[in-house]
């Protein structure tokens, strides 16, 4: 029997795809920007160069908004890997992705209004939203107020470990964001996280 | 006046006969200048900086000198010695009227014009400055000098500068001076386009460059020449065709890419020394300023590019087995 239970508030879900929408906005310009060559027209730099710093700076009060809401509500607490047997559920959870999902087996984890996420899920994104997109919204904002940078480094301008940062962790949150994507088409069925993420209600 | 100096200094013969005093002070150029002549100009030049110095005019060395005209002439003897004419004797170019005091009412338009030493460069690049907008504006080439825009008390020449922001610092400082001055603007400033008697009004220098981003920070990275100058071959002299702005460079690519622009421009003094340290394509423009899109590191963007790949190909090959699984399963279970 089917269970559904109102699993993400407004806000997480109005935040979720604010955020999606400047990831992908600041993922096509950054690479615009990055790989920019005469032979590579993506966005126009100057354009690019535009829009990557409003989106940026959306993203840094997305963020920003995100962290207190988080704190207020309690939410961030579902981002904790809680023990006991946290690696044996994250192994659990591995092996369904590899061998369990292909032989349909139920998922090994059932969601909960206490806990939305399995281990893998709260420990991969615990480590984007609190490791890797506080360092690349910290050098992103770095590179906008230059002045804040290093003057140097090992003999090159101070920007490079700014920038060669930013570069990494955007490449670490694209990555993500194909995974992530991906991913949410694993659940109940292919479109049912989905639709979770647009309604709020989980069914399974 | 820029061609009637050439004129006027008769360069056909300079060129061919060699003036003496010129191959004199273009082997000084070549710092060939021996160091007991450098030390008797220095002395000489000594008797000009007793007036024509900041610490002159705060306490004259005498009480019948114009100080409103003193202040307009006046050098700083630590920014002219270390200068490409900074061994040279001042009455070198100001020769005539200024061995006494006061000195001749002629003597500033008598000073020596640029062609008398630099005649052959000045050759060279006539053409160039002819195409330039400083000498197409109607009215403006007769009041274009070299020294409009190169100061010979101070400027120092970028091979020696070696340092790019202190290049662009000297650079940018000549354009600005009347650029981003409505005084000094009006004294060139031909009649407006559309509005004849009427002197064109100096485009406000920020709202003009809207358009690019981090304007002032591209101006302390890079020379306003950097886009206002046609691209020229790698290795040769930049060119003195400045570009107004419908000409002027805006595809930002032109330096933001890893075959930079900049390599034949700002950094051309550079080039020879690159070595691609720690990897890094154009690790000389980075050593100076960190210019996306061409300051990079091909190995890591390759790394880059193939985890994005294998992540990309991870999740198509995992969604497939999935469906042709599901398929199976569903073929089994009829």
């Amino acid at each position: 029997m089917s269970t559904r239970i109102y699993l993400l508030p407004l806000w997480i879900r109005i935040w979720h795809w604010t955020n999606a929408l400047l990831i992908v906005t600041l993922a096509v310009t950054g690479v615009s920007l990055h790989f920019a060559d005469p032979g590579l027209p993506l966005v126009e730099f100057s354009l690019a160069a535009r829009i990557h710093d409003i989106a940026g700076v959306s993203l840094v009060v997305a963020y920003a908004l995100f962290t207190i809401a988080n704190i207020v509500s309690g939410n961030w607490w579902q981002y904790v890997p809680k023990p006991p047997g946290i690696l044996e559920r994250c192994w659990r959870q591995t092996k369904w992705y590899c061998l369990g999902i292909f032989k349909g087996e139920p998922h090994p984890y059932r969601v909960t209004e206490e806990a939305n996420f399995n281990a893998l899920q709260a420990l991969s994104y615990w480590g984007i939203m609190y490791v890797v997109m506080p360092v690349m919204l910290a050098t992103g904002l770095l590179f906008l107020f230059p002045q804040f940078a290093p003057d140097r480094f090992f003999g090159f301008d101070g920007l490079l470990p700014v920038a060669v940062l930013h570069y990494l962790t955007g490449a670490a949150i694209m990555m993500f964001m194909i995974a992530h994507i991906y991913l949410g088409t694993t659940g109940h069925t292919a479109t049912s996280m989905f639709k979770t993420m647009i309604t709020g209600w989980h069914e399974d | 006046m820029f061609i009637s100096w050439c004129k006027s200094a008769a360069v056909p013969i300079l060129v061919l006969t060699g003036s003496v005093w010129a191959f004199s002070v273009l082997a000084a150029e070549a710092a060939s200048i021996d160091t007991a002549t450098i030390e008797k100009n220095r002395k000489a030049n000594e008797a000009c900086f007793a007036c024509h110095s900041a610490a002159a005019i705060n306490k004259p060395p005498r009480a019948d000198l114009d100080l409103g005209k003193l202040k307009e002439s006046r050098l700083q003897p630590e920014d002219f010695t270390p200068s490409d004419h900074g061994v040279m004797d001042c009455r070198q170019c100001h020769g005539r009227g200024y061995d006494d005091f006061p000195h001749s009412v002629t003597g500033k338009d008598e000073t020596s014009p640029c062609t008398e030493c630099h005649a052959a460069k000045v050759l060279r690049l006539e053409p160039q400055f002819n195409g330039s907008v400083h000498a197409k504006a109607k009215g403006l080439k007769e009041k274009f000098t070299c020294s409009t825009c190169h100061n010979a008390h101070i400027n120092i020449v970028a091979l020696k500068l070696k340092e790019p922001h202190k290049i662009v610092a000297q650079d940018n400082h000549g354009c600005l001076e009347c650029h981003n001055s409505d005084e000094t603007f009006a004294k060139f400033s031909p009649d407006g386009e559309k509005t004849p008697g009427v002197k064109k009004k100096r485009p406000d220098i920020d709202t003009i460059h809207e358009w690019l981003p981090n304007t002032r920070l591209h101006w302390q990275a890079v020379r306003c020449v950097e886009c206002h100058t046609p691209e020229v071959a790698a290795g040769k002299m930049l060119s003195h065709e400045i570009l107004n702005k419908e000409k002027a460079e805006k595809k930002c690519v032109t330096c933001h890419s890893a075959n930079s622009s900049l390599k034949t421009r700002l950094y051309r003094h550079m080039v020879k020394d690159e070595q691609q340290k720690y990897g890094f394509t154009n690790s000389v423009i980075l050593s100076n300023s960190y210019v996306i899109g061409a300051t990079r590191h091909p190995l890591l963007d390759s790394t880059v590019i193939g985890l994005v790949i294998l992540t990309l190909l991870g999740v198509l090959a995992h969604g497939a087995i999935r469906i042709i699984c599901a398929i199976r399963r569903k073929e089994n279970s009829q």
